[in-house]
């Protein structure tokens, strides 16, 4: 299932989602998802050796290059699901602070295996673009041959297009960390979940 | 993933004896999936994990000491075995010209491929389709199955398994492993495939519940093959709404049975 390449394809995935920062909301996502991904390859290409380095600058880019493109509250909503009922709004905005706080730091080790904007083929929208929700479909050439699908769910919110989940093979990320992360805070709660999260003990993504 | 033996009519009997007696116990904190055996496929799920005591270090010495071009060559050998069992599928679910593609990715590679070892078609761009009784059942009408866990082969469903059992009298590693009664194509295939997930052990490892997560992961991707790659979307708003929707229950209130 490819699924050992998983974490590569979710940075990616992420990555290219950020397409949708400072854009022009009226682009439709898979257009602004090739534009986007050029971009952010020239910047990581410029500064390899830097970043190389020094991972704090790659941080700082995706940071504000590509987080505000992704609607991370909302997927922390969507994980949460029932198991949020009834807890306070700011514990519910620092597990989804871990989140990012994580992905950033996931991406950011995972970018500098990335080279080429050849590898990543966004595939045209196929008349899925609704008022709210749509998929943007991609093809990840993966360096042992073949390539690995990925799907990415996105949202129409007041600020735009953003990106909220991404589906490898079929596999949402959404629903599988679901069923890990609410039966966890139903049973130990919100606070040992998300300290485990900032403590690394409890992986988001692998 | 795709391993099979004669004793699976067996198995199938014994599992079907097993789960009559063994009522299912769901686990309310996850979404609901269709697994009314949970209780009986998380035992299964034991008796795997046991067994792979022994299979894993197997694995893993495999995946050190085969050079990988090696390791890759017997993948491809395997994946080319399993044309007979997609092309039958896709004829029955009337694919015929995806079954031509599979006709000629097998020709080239079988030949040019040197039995299989070489996956020259998909250099040349031929795609590589994969059916199986399973998904013929699931395009037929029978999608919806519940999940169950098979002893050595891993995730399953009802419909899979069964699927899983038929396929095997007409899959060349089934054919061989019959004719001959000889299980080492079956178990060459077992390790290499287990040795593909060697990287995905520590994750697995560390989930909350390893158990969810292999079935969360298996029935999505297995969701993804019926729909040859392009399932319906997630119905995200049901998640949402599920956290207001749902009252709690009251277990003070005496008027509900």
């Amino acid at each position: 299932m490819n699924i050992q390449f998983k974490f590569l394809i979710l940075l990616a995935g992420f990555m290219v989602s950020s397409m949708l920062h400072a854009q022009d909301i009226e682009h439709d996502p898979a257009t602004l998802l090739k534009q986007t991904t050029n971009n952010i390859f020239i910047k990581l290409n410029e500064n390899m050796e830097e970043f190389t380095a020094d991972p704090s600058g790659l941080q700082q880019l995706i940071k504000t290059e590509l987080m505000p493109l992704l609607d991370i509250d909302y997927a922390a909503r969507l994980i949460l699901g029932r198991a949020g009922r009834g807890i306070e709004k700011e514990k519910i905005d620092s597990f989804s602070q871990c989140m990012s706080t994580l992905l950033i730091s996931r991406y950011a080790t995972g970018l500098l295996e990335f080279r080429s904007t050849e590898q990543l083929q966004v595939l045209p929208l196929r008349g899925e673009l609704n008022e709210k929700l749509t998929r943007v479909r991609s093809r990840l050439q993966l360096s042992k041959g073949g390539y690995a699908p990925i799907d990415y769910a996105f949202h129409k919110t007041a600020a735009g297009w953003k990106a909220f989940d991404v589906i490898v093979e079929g596999i949402s990320y959404v629903t599988t960390y679901r069923n890990q992360i609410m039966p966890d805070v139903q049973a130990n709660g919100i606070d040992s979940v998300i300290a485990r999260l900032s403590s690394g003990e409890l992986e988001l993504t692998d | 993933m795709r391993t099979k033996k004669p004793a699976g009519l067996y198995c199938l009997i014994f599992l079907s004896m097993l789960m009559s007696a063994c009522a299912g116990t769901q686990n309310r904190h996850t979404d609901p999936q269709n697994d009314p055996w949970e209780g009986f496929n998380r035992k299964v799920y034991a008796f795997n994990n046991g067994m792979d005591k022994v299979v894993r270090p197997v694995a893993v010495a495999y995946d050190t000491v085969i050079p990988d071009p090696v390791q890759r060559g017997v993948g491809n050998f395997f994946r080319n075995l399993e044309y007979p069992v997609t092309f039958v599928n896709q004829v029955l679910q009337g694919k015929f010209k995806q079954g031509a593609a599979s006709t000629g990715r097998f020709l080239v590679n079988s030949t040019v491929g040197l039995l299989g070892f070489f996956d020259v078609a998909s250099r040349m761009g031929i795609p590589f389709y994969n059916e199986d009784i399973g998904q013929t059942l699931a395009t037929w009408g029978y999608e919806d199955s519940r999940y169950l866990m098979l002893p050595i082969f891993g995730p399953s469903t009802l419909r899979d398994g069964i699927g899983r059992y038929a396929d095997s009298f007409y899959h060349p590693v089934g054919y061989y492993t019959r004719k001959e009664k000889t299980y080492w194509p079956f178990i060459l295939r077992g390790v290499d495939q287990r040795a593909r997930f060697l990287s995905q052990d520590a994750e697995l490892e560390q989930a909350y519940d390893p158990y969810v997560l292999m079935r969360d992961v298996w029935l999505q991707n297995r969701k993804y093959q019926i729909h040859d790659g392009d399932p319906p979307l997630t119905d995200y708003d049901l998640y949402l709404e599920d956290d207001v929707a749902e009252p709690d229950p009251e277990p003070d209130t005496p008027d509900r049975q």
